[in-house]
């Protein structure tokens, strides 16, 4: 990969920690000064919005930037926000986008249960091929997002943390970079309260994500877990791509250089995105 | 003893429906006479994922002990393979 594509990631990051620190405001996210969200942002935003739903006086503040407040619409941005009770959402009214098929872009959506989720893999299937991949490219990006799905429902059964279950994902192909951001993220325990029960000795998110990426579970007894070091190795040797963890407070972002580790913004649950790269 | 799995549909991904399919490939097997070699044939799936794949192959493994488990259909569906090979490096290591 280009030093000046590892370069922008890194400068990228922390520009991101930057950001968010900006928008959470108390019980207010502000989005107001910001001009682009990518799919990243659109899941981290989702979680931010679910873990202070119950917040009295919750609100979220919409973007000055009228380009930027219909893309949000497009992207479904008050679906979200009327699920979990946003009287914001009403903001969205007034705001005049036409419903066209964009073949880049896959909406913001919440998989509640895992049949929803698993309904779904056939769509995103067919999105991979719109986006203008290969078959066979399509297939193993599919299998990425099943697994990554997967991991969401085994390890948050039974321990979801609010009543908001599931995983909200949002992905956009860039077509002139021949690049795809595939975000998944799920208000569940992390990786930290996933692994914790098996490795007691974690005692930070960092070690937490980098013990799961290595191919370990939570679950005692159960010879499982290798799915992560699968997504991992796909993304980075079949697709020159890079998958960033943030989970907790911890975020580590593997590419074929290196794996890096950052500090980020405490969030519920795990957010987590592949970034790949197609012929 | 052929076992189907595009049956069960042709993206697999969890494992509860790995599971399942392990519970509804026992109902065929053992409707069989001939279950010295069980070949699973994946001809017709299109989608995978290592979590299914570890439920259902180490699921039948389990079930037929004295069986020879065998693995066909993936020639022609690199995602398939890749997805088996990386298990089975993984077994190996």
């Amino acid at each position: 990969m280009d030093i000046f594509i590892i370069l922008y990631y890194i400068i990228n990051m922390s520009l991101n920690y930057q950001k968010y620190l900006q928008i959470i405001k108390e019980s207010a996210i502000d989005l107001s000064s910001l001009d682009f969200l990518y799919p990243w942002d659109k899941v981290m935003v989702s979680l931010l919005l679910i873990e202070s739903k119950d917040q009295p006086g919750k609100k979220i503040i919409l973007p000055k930037n009228q380009d930027l407040l219909k893309y949000l619409k497009r992207m479904h941005l008050q679906e979200i926000l009327k699920e979990l009770a946003y009287i914001e959402e009403a903001e969205f009214d007034s705001v005049e986008v036409p419903e066209h098929y964009n073949l880049n872009l896959q909406e913001l959506s919440h998989c509640k249960y895992r049949d929803e989720f698993d309904a779904r893999l056939g769509h995103f299937l067919g999105m991979f091929l719109n986006f203008g991949m290969e078959l066979n490219d399509a297939k193993l990006a599919t299998a990425i997002v099943g697994e990554l799905g997967n991991n969401v429902f085994d390890h948050n059964l039974g321990k979801w943390p609010t009543d908001v279950s599931g995983c909200i994902i949002a992905a956009q192909n860039f077509p002139k970079l021949k690049k795809i951001e595939f975000a998944i993220g799920d208000p569940g325990i992390g990786f930290l309260g996933s692994l914790k029960a098996a490795f007691p000795e974690l005692d930070s998110d960092i070690k937490a994500i980098k013990k799961g990426l290595a191919g370990n579970t939570g679950r005692i007894g159960e010879n499982r877990g290798n799915g992560l070091k699968y997504i991992q190795s796909w993304t980075i040797k079949n697709f020159s791509g890079m998958l960033t963890i943030h989970s907790g407070g911890g975020v580590v972002e593997v590419s074929e250089e290196k794996t890096s580790e950052y500090q980020g913004i405490k969030i519920l649950g795990t957010l987590a995105q592949f970034v790949i790269y197609y012929k | 003893m052929i076992v189907e799995v595009r049956k069960f549909g042709n993206i697999l991904n969890s494992r509860p429906s790995g599971r399942e399919a392990v519970l509804i490939s026992k109902q065929i097997i053992n409707g069989s006479k001939d279950i010295n070699e069980i070949a699973l044939d994946f001809n017709g799936v299109e989608v995978i994922t290592p979590s299914f794949a570890d439920e259902f192959i180490s699921g039948i493994k389990l079930l037929y002990p004295s069986s020879k488990i065998k693995i066909v259909g993936m020639e022609n569906n690199p995602v398939i393979k890749e997805v088996l090979d990386s298990m089975e490096k993984d077994k190996d290591s």
